[in-house]
């Protein structure tokens, strides 16, 4: 560590677990993927400890490793056959609590829906709050294809939106 | 599947309102209330594999130095039993090149006895 920071792994869970928990679950939208994600994230965090540099490269790192993991889990899933949850009035085992509102929960059923490098930077936008710039640096994309992602998963969502969610969306 | 077909500002800020929606829509979702053990228990049994392995490896390599060891000790005996048998070989070929000669030592003094007399 060239700027003498020691990173401790237990207080880097504790600020960090909603964060890759949250990031793996919309792009999954599996409750128990995302927390099988997250766990591995961390102890891949745990192996490369003494690589991280200061907390923000900590965070840069957990977001891009979260979502390139949650990508591969994707991934693994389609070659195994395995759909994603289409339905948005099915249950999928995601446990009941701690939803924070309803809208969200439905939200993120949507999400689901999306194609994935639609979510991946809807999710990073709307979620982690990034600059299409950072957005970009996370998914190793260019920037210009990222806000192409962005308009398009937004308008995409919005449409679905306007179908399934018509008492919370606007001019529906 | 754009929706939005009215006039052109209506569709931009509705897109803006649901945006705006999105972002208290998409906070963060509380982890899991066991994630942190959870992590904690894979870790802590990771690290004990590793020690585990690790003296595996340990017990590995001193076998094989022990077989080693042995090898060349045993090695080391029977070429110094080959390198005795040979000498003992050289002995027994000196002692018989001897006898044989003073066999012949012997024959000769017989028989020049016998010229003598």
């Amino acid at each position: 560590m060239a700027n003498g920071w020691q990173p401790d792994f237990e207080p880097l869970i504790d600020e960090h677990q909603a964060m890759v928990f949250s990031l793996a679950l919309r792009m999954t939208g599996d409750y128990g993927l995302a927390e099988e994600i997250a766990q591995d994230v961390f102890l891949e965090l745990d192996r490369n400890l003494r690589r991280m540099e200061s907390p923000l490269h900590a965070l840069l790192w957990l977001r891009r490793v979260t979502m390139s993991r949650s990508a591969d889990a994707l991934r693994r899933r389609r070659v195994r056959g395995i759909d994603q949850w289409v339905e948005i009035d099915e249950t999928h085992g995601a446990q009941t609590e701690e939803r924070p509102s309803p809208l969200g929960d439905r939200v993120e059923r949507l999400l689901a829906t999306l194609p994935e490098a639609q979510r991946a930077a809807l999710v990073l936008r709307y979620q982690e709050d990034l600059a299409p710039e950072e957005i970009a640096a996370v998914l190793s994309a260019p920037v210009a294809t990222v806000k192409s992602h962005l308009q398009r998963g937004l308008k995409l969502l919005r449409a679905k939106a306007a179908i399934h969610l018509k008492e919370y969306v606007r001019g529906a | 599947m754009d929706d939005c077909e009215r006039e052109p500002g209506d569709c931009e800020r509705e897109l803006d309102d649901f945006a705006g929606e999105l972002y208290s829509a998409m906070q963060r979702r509380p982890a899991p209330p066991g994630l942190k053990r959870k992590v904690m228990g894979r870790r802590a049994a990771a690290h004990r594999r590793q020690v585990r392995a690790l003296w595996m490896e340990r017990i590995a390599a001193s076998l094989i130095l022990a077989a080693a060891a042995g090898g060349a000790a045993l090695w080391h005996h029977e070429a110094e039993q080959r390198r005795g048998e040979e000498a003992k070989q050289k002995v027994f070929t000196a002692l018989r090149i001897a006898d044989r000669a003073l066999e012949q030592m012997n024959a000769q003094l017989a028989e020049h006895n016998r010229d003598s007399q």
